[in-house]
């Protein structure tokens, strides 16, 4: 069947029919620092098993009080680890009980005499940090620059802001179609439900921000008692490819309310990411301590709702490259060009993906003022002219 | 995965240089309509911005993490570009 495909792209340029152009999903996961959720979760005595990255990998915490991360699979013969026990400052393997420390070196072998060479395992960095527990990923196998670290979350240590609510869900897609939310402006309306008024994104280094003030919507808004939220401003930035911070204030009829939002993710694989969303809620002269936290129950299924709605898409979407832009869209091109940078080594990163780029759409002046200026500027000018 | 270029800009208006009126920076400009607007900048320019600098000779604290907004002069630039015609503006 020689020239089946040439055939169909003969007809598809000749009917003008564009088609999507989709790559193979990368092979490699992504540079940075990946957030593996709450870090208390992690502290209960027993190991926990975490697939990620292509891979399962165990998550202990040693008798120092360390939270420590390895390849779950034992280099004896094997067994998962994750199905071991802590023994003080190691982790136990089930099959055989050798001991692992957090280093990834086999310290000790029960029924041995001494410990082979090369016994030594795979281990991550981990960084734990406002309540969270983070992994660095890189597949050269440097350790995280300082450059990039993860900024520190004031309210999450704070006493008059709320505990993190958290959650977590297994979405069925590659994690690249989280990151194009960060510039899809015409989405917040057509999915969530909200009004951009104000967009921006800005990409520079290893950070792309998305500033957005929003309107809730009337006819989007649940009617009924209680106060009214009006809209919303928001600024978030990823800080690498997987962690974004969201300060994010919400302005109700009377009173603001300002939250930290974070929307983290790391890969499973190629094919499905496990995706975060944290909240912590400020307390306020109009919602003091037993109110924030309710507020931020309630905000945090407001947030799971609207990850359910981009799941609903993703779920049955097609993986495209060349998306079809009209001048109303966001900057996908330039964000998949700013997130390029995690998926090749450091010595390929190339300038136009860490140079700064800003797009922006401002609706708060309305065209009719524009046209007025331009117009006066004519007249300007002709009066100028007439003068010379 | 190769880096693909934006439909709109090989289909419509390409990024055209501006000066800073202020420092001199010169960065690409695109707008695609009195709304929106694109900045392209290189290290250069973002080198020579006044009120980069200035932003980034605090500590980079503060609750948006060190975030440079934007350059209001540079802004004021493009302004006055898209005014006088400099920048095209597509009509609606
Ligand atoms: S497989 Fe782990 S101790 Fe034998
Ligand atoms: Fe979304
Ligand atoms: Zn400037």
């Amino acid at each position: 069947m020689k020239g089946w495909v040439t055939v169909t792209a003969v007809e598809a340029s000749t009917t003008g029919i564009r088609a999507i152009e989709a790559e193979a999903v990368p092979t490699r996961f992504a540079r940075g620092w990946h957030c593996l959720g709450l870090s208390g979760q992690f502290k209960d005595g027993k190991p926990h098993t975490v697939n990620a990255f292509g891979q399962k990998l165990v998550v202990f915490q040693s008798g120092d009080g360390g939270l420590n991360v390895l390849d779950a699979y034992c280099r004896h013969m094997g067994a998962d680890l994750s199905k071991g026990r802590i023994k003080g400052d190691e982790l136990a393997c089930p099959f055989h009980d050798w001991r692992w420390g957090g280093d990834g070196r086999c310290k000790k072998i029960p029924y041995a005499r001494r410990v082979p060479l090369r016994a030594r395992t795979a281990a991550w960095t981990t960084m734990e940090q406002d309540g969270l527990l983070f992994v660095w990923n890189d597949p050269e196998g440097n350790p995280p620059q300082p450059e990039v670290a993860i900024p520190r979350i004031e309210g999450a240590t704070r006493d008059d802001w709320t505990d993190w609510v958290w959650q977590e869900i297994v979405v069925e897609t590659n994690c690249r179609e989280v990151m194009d939310n960060v510039v899809d402006m015409a989405h917040f309306f057509y999915v969530h439900y909200s009004f951009p008024t104000y967009f921006k994104n800005i990409f520079e280094g290893h950070v792309a921000t998305q500033i957005m003030n929003g309107l809730s919507r009337p006819d989007a808004r649940p009617p009924g008692k209680g106060p009214r939220m009006l809209g919303n401003s928001s600024v978030a930035s990823y800080h690498g490819p997987s962690f974004m911070i969201d300060d994010l204030t919400y302005h109700y009829d009377d009173m603001d309310l300002k939250s930290v939002l974070i929307n983290a993710h790391y890969p499973i694989d190629g094919n499905s990411f496990m995706l975060h969303s944290g909240i912590i809620v400020q307390h306020s002269d109009k919602l003091p301590r037993e109110g924030a936290e309710a507020m931020a129950h309630k905000l945090g299924e407001f947030i799971l709702k609207g990850f359910d709605q981009d799941v609903e898409i993703w779920k049955h979407k097609t993986r495209i490259d060349n998306p079809l832009l009209c001048e109303e869209d966001g900057p996908v091109y330039q964000l998949r060009r700013w997130y390029e940078q995690f998926y090749v080594d450091v010595a390929d990163v190339r300038p136009e993906m860490v140079e700064r780029f800003e797009f922006e759409l401002d609706t708060t002046r309305p065209v009719e003022a524009w046209k007025q200026e331009v117009e006066a500027n004519l007249a300007r000018r002709a009066a100028a002219g007439r003068q010379a | 995965m190769t880096i693909r270029a934006d439909n709109r800009l090989l289909d419509g208006a390409p990024m055209q240089p501006l000066d800073c009126h202020q420092c001199g920076a010169e960065v690409e400009v695109r707008k695609a309509s009195w709304h929106q607007t694109s900045v392209q900048w290189s290290s250069q320019a973002l080198g020579a911005c006044l009120e980069r600098r200035a932003a980034h000779s605090g500590d980079g604290g503060g609750p948006d993490h060190g975030l440079f907004p934007g350059c209001t002069a540079l802004r004021e630039s493009i302004v006055r570009a898209a005014l006088d015609g400099a920048i095209p503006v597509p009509e609606e």
